[in-house]
């Protein structure tokens, strides 16, 4: 256990660490780009000079391992002299596209741009030209001109899928990311690489030119998209979510996510945005994706009501009924505590047997994918079978048709993608008198049952808090980010509904409308 | 602390009447001299005549285009970004040209939300918006108001056709019109 | 004294190519006495030989066969023959003119470090020493000197060549390593070194031609006859490349610590007629340029040229007298780091580019007073800041073109010609 002193403080560090996770550990800044804690180490950057005590050149921090009485700082002249030539010889040939760049507001060359750079550039030679626009596969798109080289990427691919689909072409500034022919970035991790991209070389199909990100805000929650429950970033505005990232947490997915979970965002928008048509005609399509208004369908005719008269209908329906006569339906998709007033509720109020566990391909569940996507694309299977065990209700899948039940009481799942048999279970329905069902989407096939429905809009897990327990049991606690739905409630809410209570008591709201942040650029004209 | 010493106005105890009618005699004096004398008319004969702004009036935006037709923003966001009255909204797309990063497929202004402060012209980095002279802005409800492209953009005709620029080459950005 | 011939003794002779030749001029005796002594003992000889790389660096040998770990681990040898400094092309003769020196060098060396396997890597340019290398490398298999129980004494060693795709930087050590196991010849970052952890992350020792082949020569006179030529910090003989405009260009072997002024005066036959020494290159064209007043004082060692602030490199000397344009000259240099740099590092990547971009700027009459001072702030800051050491290669021919001949890039710019020609270099070519 070395110790060593970093810009005046004394750490304490393992074995083997090197001066940039000293520097790391004691939240001390550091530039750097092409390392990464997850990653091997590249040292081509050489922004992350440091001064070491006694040696009279500077040395790389992510390469040099702290030894006993070591002094390390990083804010001599010396040292910041280096760090802005570094970060000129980066810039010299990047293309000045900062407002059309996708990456600008979370670019790595503006942050140290603005911490060492501020100055007058001396290149006044031609920049090289490189290829624009680069397909690299289905989600990935790259800038070659805009790659810093940092081989972040590339060493992604190397390390953590081993898929090697990327690589470095040609050499000194011709230099240029590249696939292989015949071999694009089509893994289920690709959009990693654009996560760790600290400039705007490589940028997600999904999220390109949609958003600014300095209009979005982030808040920390689990992805729903598997039992791995990876810990995520929301990016988000009062519009909706707009796109979803990896959160570091060791336990669960250390760095990473997979392509997959990324497109779980588009389940919780209220709208889905579309852009149809060739150029000149391209235009904007908006489709409604969420349910947004408690609708009661009966022989053909629908009629949308408010969900507190939705939640009182079902009240007094419920309360007619007795033991025998109600079925529930439940799926892995909700949290641990709606498991627990749900189940709760029912095992007093009607019978623990008539308790359904709709299953989604359950002979997939043992699958893995080596890395962190899982077959069971449930994110609380687990909770939900420790729910029945608390409840001591047998789990039975649902198979068989439910017409001996009076009323049925189906939770939809929200991840409706991870449920094919949605058709088949609508049909399992058909003979039933009274449908009740709880769902975040439209869900079609449910729509239109012979049999009276009521579709009641349910909360995504985005605007809920709760717990999921992972495939190996890890609890992740999550907060809700936003409220999308207003009318939608979680089953916790609808429990206490049925339990007597209003809707206006129960109801939360975490309406998190973005304050606009104060342009600083306006505000300081005021002075120019 | 200072004080103020507040005047309080004295009601005046007089007949009302006669001085209706010198003010009407006022009135009726100038209408006589406006009639025998047009030109040195203060007013304007609104809405047949229309009053001339400077070049430098800032009315209803005008999105500028190149000359091939295409238009000339590039989806930057940069306007919204300084709008302090939130009123511009774009949607970006890639474009097929691979020269060029992304251009608007729809860009609209709010004109009600507009506070024609003019911060978006000067956001811009390509010079692809400016204030125009236009500022009548009528419309039967609300959804007339907002702008899209087709009446931001291709405005040829403002102003007769005189002193507004909305055709911007490259190498013509930052001459003095 | 004057030109030693020891490594080059027979050179002359077109046989010694052959093994009949070699061995009729003793070679392989120095092998066959080698494996009768403890390789440790060797490596202690060659310790206190004193012998320096002969590559460029010049980093001790024998300190460089002791950093091998001690863990039963494979080890590598191999030897560096991808002769890319420009203007050097001693390890071309050495392997053309007598191969069988380079291989008993080998085997020697892969005796005392205890490696079963070597590689030589060769530069892809040079056609006919690989030709010469396979003939000879099959040659001493039949003969039995490669191969199983090498002459019965139990130890194996097999050789192979591998011949480079044409890159300068597969003449560094990890760039060569990471070219022979497949990838892309770039260096690997250091910690941990070659000697650790090197071709397939096994100890591995990477030595120039030369320096192989010096052993032999170690080994037959003993570390005291030796270490008579040289100097005290440079032992032995080196070979050295001239170039230029000399009479008489060539390769001599010469005692290290020999004068400069009488290598070109006496073995190159001194200047062309009329001419003046305008500078002279001592070391590849990545060693500062010497001007004339250095060159007279200088002595060709490791120790004087670093006192210069200059390096003996490889030992190729560039002579350069006064018909030659210093700005065209750096336009050369800077061009050839520009297209070789590897591309992996940022500062040189980005900084070749640039001092390449700056100097055909003032070349092509575009440059301005302030490109001066550029030039020297962006090869300063290119210096000690990256992986290997081909940034300071293309650093440090700017730091000492650019101050030491400063009135001739002025003029150059101020004219939009050459001082010396009176010519721009467009003009010169089209």
């Amino acid at each position: 256990m070395p110790k060593c002193t970093i810009n005046g403080k004394q750490v304490e560090v393992k074995d083997g660490t090197t001066i940039i996770q000293a520097f790391k550990q004691l939240n001390e800044e550091i530039a750097h780009y092409c390392w990464h804690p997850a990653l091997s180490i590249a040292g081509v950057c050489r922004l992350c000079m440091v001064e070491i005590a006694g040696n009279p050149r500077l040395q790389i921090a992510c390469n040099t391992t702290v030894t006993e009485g070591m002094v390390v700082s990083n804010n001599s002249p010396m040292v910041k002299d280096a760090v802005r030539w570094g970060l000129d010889f980066h810039l010299i040939n990047h293309p000045l596209d900062c407002p059309i760049c996708d990456q600008a507001g979370e670019c790595g060359l503006q942050d140290q741009y603005m911490k060492f750079g501020m100055y007058d550039p001396e290149m006044a030679e031609k920049k090289v030209n490189k290829r624009k626009a680069v397909d690299l596969g289905e989600r990935v798109m790259l800038d070659t001109e805009r790659c810093i080289l940092c081989s972040r990427c590339v060493r992604f691919t190397e390390e953590i899928t081993k898929t090697n689909e990327l690589g470095i072409f040609n050499r000194g500034d011709r230099s240029e990311i590249g696939t292989f022919k015949d071999k694009p970035l089509n893994n289920n991790y690709s959009l990693n690489t654009v996560d760790i991209c600290p400039v705007g070389a490589l940028t997600s199909k999904d999220f390109r030119f949609k958003q600014r990100v300095w209009f979005l805000k982030d808040k920390p929650s689990v992805c729903n998209g598997c039992s791995t429950g990876c810990s995520v970033d929301v990016y988000f505005n009062k519009e909706g979510v707009w796109r979803v990232k990896p959160r570091h947490n060791e336990a669960v997915n250390g760095y990473w996510m997979c392509d997959t979970g990324r497109n779980i965002y588009k389940n919780v928008n209220r709208v889905h945005t579309d852009v149809e048509g060739e150029r000149g005609e391209k235009q904007v399509k908006r489709s409604i994706s969420r349910l947004v208004q408690a609708v009661h369908r009966m022989n053909g005719q629908s009629e949308y009501m408010q969900t507190s008269f939705a939640l009182e209908q079902v009240r007094t329906q419920l309360a007619s009924f007795k033991k025998g006569d109600v079925a529930l339906v439940v799926t892995g998709q909700q949290t641990v505590e709606e498991y627990n007033s749900l189940l709760g509720y029912f095992t007093k109020t009607f019978s623990a047997d008539d308790v359904y566990h709709w299953q989604n391909n359950p002979q997939m569940w043992g699958e893995f994918d080596g890395l962190l996507l899982r077959g069971d694309r449930n994110p609380n299977t687990r909770g939900l079978l420790k729910a029945f065990d608390q409840y001591s209700i047998k789990s039975q899948p649902w198979t068989q048709e439910l017409s001996k039940y009076k009323l049925v009481l189906v939770i939809a799942p929200e991840n409706i993608a991870a449920y094919p048999d949605i058709a088949e279970k609508a049909a399992l329905l058909k003979n039933c008198k009274s449908v009740v069902v709880l769902t975040t989407s439209q869900l079609t096939p449910f729509a239109n049952l012979s049999a009276e429905t009521l579709q009641i809009p349910l909360k995504s897990y985005m605007e809920k808090s709760g717990t999921f327990l992972n495939y190996n049991g890890v609890e992740q606690k999550f907060s809700p980010v936003t409220t999308v739905v207003e009318s939608a409630v979680s089953a916790e809410e609808f429990v206490a509904v049925l339990g007597g209570q209003t809707l206006a008591a129960v109801q939360k709201f975490y309406a998190n409308p973005i304050e606009r942040v104060e342009n600083q650029f306006i505000h300081q004209r005021g002075e120019m | 602390m200072s004080v103020y010493k507040v005047r309080v106005p004295q009601q005046e105890k007089s007949w009302y009447l006669p001085g209706i009618f010198i003010g009407l005699g006022f009135t009726f004096k100038k209408m006589i001299q406006n009639l025998a004398n047009k030109k040195q008319m203060p007013t304007l004969n609104y809405p047949e005549e229309k009053y001339q702004y400077s070049p430098r009036f800032k009315g209803n935006h005008v999105l500028t285009v190149k000359k091939d037709g295409k238009i000339r923003c590039t989806a930057c966001m940069l306007c919204a970004t300084a709008c302090p009255a939130d009123c511009i909204t774009i949607h970006a797309s890639e474009d097929n040209d691979p020269t060029v990063e992304k251009y608007p497929i729809s860009y609209e202004i709010d004109m009600l939300r507009c506070v024609f402060c003019g911060f978006c012209e000067e956001a811009c980095p390509v010079d692809a918006i400016r204030m125009g002279p236009e500022w009548q802005t009528p419309g039967w409800n609300g959804e007339n108001f907002v702008y899209d492209i087709k009446q931001l953009a291709y405005r040829n005709n403002l102003n007769s056709g005189k002193g507004v620029v909305s055709v911007v080459e490259d190498k013509d950005r930052h001459k003095i019109i | 004294m004057a030109e030693v011939k020891m490594l080059t003794e027979h050179y002359a002779d077109d046989s010694y190519c052959g093994i009949e030749g070699y061995q009729a001029k003793k070679g392989y005796e120095m092998l066959k006495k080698a494996l009768k002594m403890p390789p440790a003992e060797i490596v202690t000889m060659v310790k206190d030989s004193g012998l320096r790389g002969r590559g460029g660096a010049g980093f001790p040998t024998g300190m460089k066969w002791s950093f091998l770990p001690n863990n039963g681990e494979e080890r590598y040898l191999l030897c560096n023959a991808d002769e890319g400094e420009p203007c050097t092309f001693k390890d071309r003769m050495m392997m053309e003119r007598a191969p069988h020196q380079l291989i008993e060098g080998m085997i020697i060396s892969a005796f005392a470090v205890q490696s079963k396997k070597s590689y030589i890597y060769i530069r892809g340019e040079y056609q006919f020493a690989v030709k010469v290398l396979e003939q000879a490398i099959q040659e001493a298999y039949k003969a039995g000197y490669l191969g199983q129980n090498i002459l019965g004494s139990g130890f194996s060693h097999d050789m192979d060549i591998y011949v480079g795709a044409g890159a300068y930087i597969c003449g560094e050590e990890t760039g060569m390593i990471s070219s022979l196991e497949g990838l892309k010849g770039q260096p690997k970052l250091k910690p941990p070194f070659p000697a650790v952890k090197g071709y397939l992350r096994k100890p591995t020792i990477v030595n120039n031609v030369e320096t192989l082949a010096s052993v032999i020569y170690i080994l037959r006179d003993g570390v005291e006859a030796y270490r008579k030529f040289g100097t005290q910090k440079s032992p032995g003989t080196k070979l050295f490349s001239v170039s230029g405009d000399v009479m008489k260009p060539g390769n001599y072997e010469v005692p290290l610590g020999y004068k400069l002024k009488d290598l070109i005066e006496i073995e190159c036959g001194g200047l062309k007629l009329g001419r003046q020494l305008k500078a002279v290159i001592p070391g590849g064209t990545s060693a500062p340029v010497l001007t004339a007043e250095e060159a007279n004082r200088a002595t060709l060692d490791y120790e004087c040229l670093a006192d210069m602030k200059s390096m003996l490199g490889s030992g190729s000397i560039v002579v350069i007298d006064d018909s030659r344009c210093m700005v065209d000259m750096l336009g050369v240099i800077t061009h050839f780091y520009h297209h070789e740099s590897c591309g992996q590092c940022t500062p040189c990547r980005e900084g070749t580019g640039w001092l390449n971009k700056v100097v055909s700027a003032i070349k092509a009459g575009n440059g301005t007073q302030k490109d001066i001072d550029t030039l020297c702030k962006v090869a300063d800051n290119m210096k000690g800041r990256t992986i290997c050491a081909l940034s300071d290669a293309a650093a440090l021919p700017v730091l000492s073109f650019v101050p030491k001949f400063r009135s001739e890039f002025e003029y150059y710019i101020r004219e939009g010609k050459s001082q010396v020609r009176g010519i721009s270099y467009a003009q010169m070519h089209h």
